[in-house]
């Protein structure tokens, strides 16, 4: 999968933290700017965008997605890809919803489900050389078997009300959801660029056989990557039906691409070692945007789509660019 | 006979999956009496029809060391775009098929010249154009739309013997770009270029043609699926494409091609989409709901990769 057009930016003589750091800032400021200026547009165009409750809509909304993109982008940093996350979402929806009305017996049961999906994706990855795209492929088909053999076709049964006041509740006026993800990504973004076991990783992805020569246990740290995915995936699962409402097989649909975008968007590479938590979170959050931005101004749904393909073919070639520089 | 052999690019990874096939087969014929009538297996063959087609583009990528994800989108802008010109009779279908022969190969175009030219990984351009397509087809229609001839559609569902003629025509195909990458010094190309890139670059290949000339070859293919899917449906479909992007890849990898390119051939993936539509097929007799069936093409897929991956070391 990491075809050899993109291995030259990695050949390239690695410049020192100090301009990589300067240029993450700069693309940050990319993304910031370009999110600031459509909501500007469509704040003008139409006033009631910037009303308090779609405001609180759009970040309501961007949550589910938030919580999958950090997953996949820490994924794509080992030069991987986890297609199975709306697949790990709906199936930990699915079983989770179906355990009672205790809402941490839900959450628990919920998340130690999706780390165990994304181990299994990690193991085939790390110890068993399959190539994430095909592993996390055959995971997101056997899942959905799982899922539609253990609800018999139509999953049932209301929502507990704390699964509601999870993605719905408020803490102080602001969204619980939102709430949890700040928190998740200040964990996630403090251990990327904090630790050794996120420096480890971004290495990894840089250069997997001079990670392996410092004597990182490479294995597990891929496995883990994996797992972590698994696990944002389940807790997106979870705050999505949420917010929805109902369980369905197909919660989470399109998650899987729509993630990867997000990730590419937000400055990750497919060739690994890139990526940074506040600009995967931008990225989630223009892609979330632009769905509301065209209903609001009452254009054609699938403007967005034709929007958000572009979007993500642009911002693909301007970090190329700019990387090679 | 051991040129032949060779030929073909026969190997073990053929002969398990022809077993697998026979077993199934086995299978079919002991647990229904309907299973081996002409009628079902021309059924089986008409479901295949599309698959092959898209499975064909999509080895011929792959073998080039690439990936193409945007057949969701673009079989669903192709589909309406021939319904809507194909109209009723046999001019306008001639000139829909140029059309979407032509929307085809753009497509394919763009997706490679992006690719080679700004460097970008193929699963992102064709994510992006993909995406960029399943919008222009819910532009063009949210309903299913447009017409093709009668005849065209009666064509379809005729056969000839115990095979439909699009089954006879995929056939074809498949050994013409047999041929093509067995004989031809673009075909060794393809090989070249997906093998060892940067190898293939210092030995004169022209990898940036190559590999545009790819994904052109994809799009024609797609345009062609796409010909086959609207002339069965008898309209054109804005979501006739959803599921191909992934779907397409499984039968690729179950017939041993390798996903980082330069191994394997149109056999194997031929072989492998008879096994998976036989299975899908005998799995419906035998009343296992989709669900097993699901359970099942996963597991195969991991059986698959993880048996090359051992052949490969």
């Amino acid at each position: 999968m990491t075809a050899a057009t993109e291995t030259r930016a990695g050949d390239a003589p690695r410049r020192n933290a100090g301009t990589v750091r300067a240029r993450n800032r700069r693309e940050l400021a990319m993304l910031a700017v370009f999110l600031v200026v459509i909501w500007a547009v469509t704040a003008i165009l139409s006033p009631r965008f910037l009303s308090p409750a779609n405001i609180r809509d759009i970040l309501t909304l961007a949550a589910p997605l938030g919580f999958v993109v950090i997953g996949q982008m820490i994924v794509i940093i080992v030069r991987g890809l986890d297609l199975s996350v709306a697949s790990i979402m709906a199936t930990v929806a699915v079983l989770a919803v179906g355990m009672g009305e205790n809402i941490a017996m839900i959450l628990a049961l919920g998340l130690v489900l999706g780390i165990a999906m994304g181990a299994v994706n990690g193991y085939l990855v790390a110890y068993r050389s399959v190539t994430p795209f095909l592993a996390t492929l055959a995971t997101m088909i056997v899942l959905q078997g799982v899922r539609f053999a253990y609800t018999g076709g139509a999953p049932s049964g209301s929502l507990p009300e704390g699964l509601r006041f999870l993605s719905t509740g408020s803490v102080l006026g602001f969204p619980v959801a939102l709430v949890l993800l700040v928190m998740v990504a200040f964990a996630a973004h403090w251990m990327l660029e904090r630790t050794v076991f996120g420096r480890r990783l971004k290495l990894y992805g840089v250069n997997p056989d001079a990670a392996r020569m410092t004597g990182a246990p490479v294995k597990i740290m891929v496995l883990a990557a994996f797992a972590i995915s698994g696990l944002m995936a389940a807790l997106g699962g979870l705050v999505l039906v949420g917010y929805v409402g109902i369980v369905d097989n197909w919660t989470g649909r399109g998650y899987e691409l729509d993630s990867i975008a997000a990730a590419v968007i937000g400055g990750a590479a497919l060739s690994g070692g890139r990526g940074s938590v506040p600009g995967a979170l931008l990225a989630a959050l223009i892609l979330v945007s632009l769905f509301n931005i065209v209903i609001i101004l009452g254009l054609s749904v699938e403007l967005q789509l034709l929007i958000k393909g572009s979007l993500i073919i642009l911002a693909a070639a301007v970090y190329n660019s700019r990387a090679r520089r | 006979m051991v040129d032949i052999i060779r030929a073909t690019r026969a190997g073990p990874v053929h002969l398990v999956v022809l077993a697998l096939i026979m077993l199934v087969f086995a299978v079919g014929v002991y647990t229904s009496d309907r299973f081996a009538t002409p009628l079902n297996l021309a059924g089986v063959q008409d479901q295949m029809v599309a698959l092959a087609l898209v499975a064909l583009a999509q080895t011929i990528v792959i073998l080039s060391g690439g990936i193409d994800l945007s057949f969701a989108g673009a079989l669903s802008t192709l589909c309406v775009v021939f319904a809507m010109i194909a109209g009723d009779d046999p001019q306008t279908l001639v000139m829909g098929v140029a059309a979407v022969l032509a929307l085809g190969a753009s497509i394919g175009l763009v997706n490679g010249a992006i690719t080679v030219y700004l460097g970008i990984h193929p699963f992102i351009v064709t994510l992006g154009t993909s995406t960029i397509l399943s919008g222009t087809a819910l532009l063009l229609t949210r309903q299913p739309t447009g017409s093709v001839p009668v005849f065209f559609e009666d064509f379809l569902y005729e056969r000839l013997g115990p095979m439909p003629y699009g089954m006879i025509f995929v056939l074809s195909l498949y050994l013409l770009v047999g041929a093509m990458l067995w004989k031809t010094r673009f075909g060794t190309r393809i090989y070249a270029v997906g093998d060892n890139e940067a190898a293939a670059e210092i030995s004169g290949v022209p990898v940036r043609q190559t590999k545009i000339a790819v994904y052109v070859l994809s799009g024609l293919l797609a345009a062609v699926a796409a010909v086959y899917m609207t002339g069965r449906f008898g309209v054109g479909d804005p979501r006739a494409g959803v599921g191909f992007d992934l779907r397409s890849i499984t039968p690729v990898i179950v017939g041993g091609t390798l996903l980082a390119g330069g191994r394997g051939g149109v056999l194997g993936t031929f072989l492998a989409v008879v096994l998976l539509a036989l299975l899908g097929n005998v799995l419906n007799f035998v009343n296992v709901p989709s669900a097993y069936q699901w359970i099942v093409e996963g597991l195969i897929i991991i059986a698959a990769v993880s048996f090359f991956a051992r052949r490969a070391r």
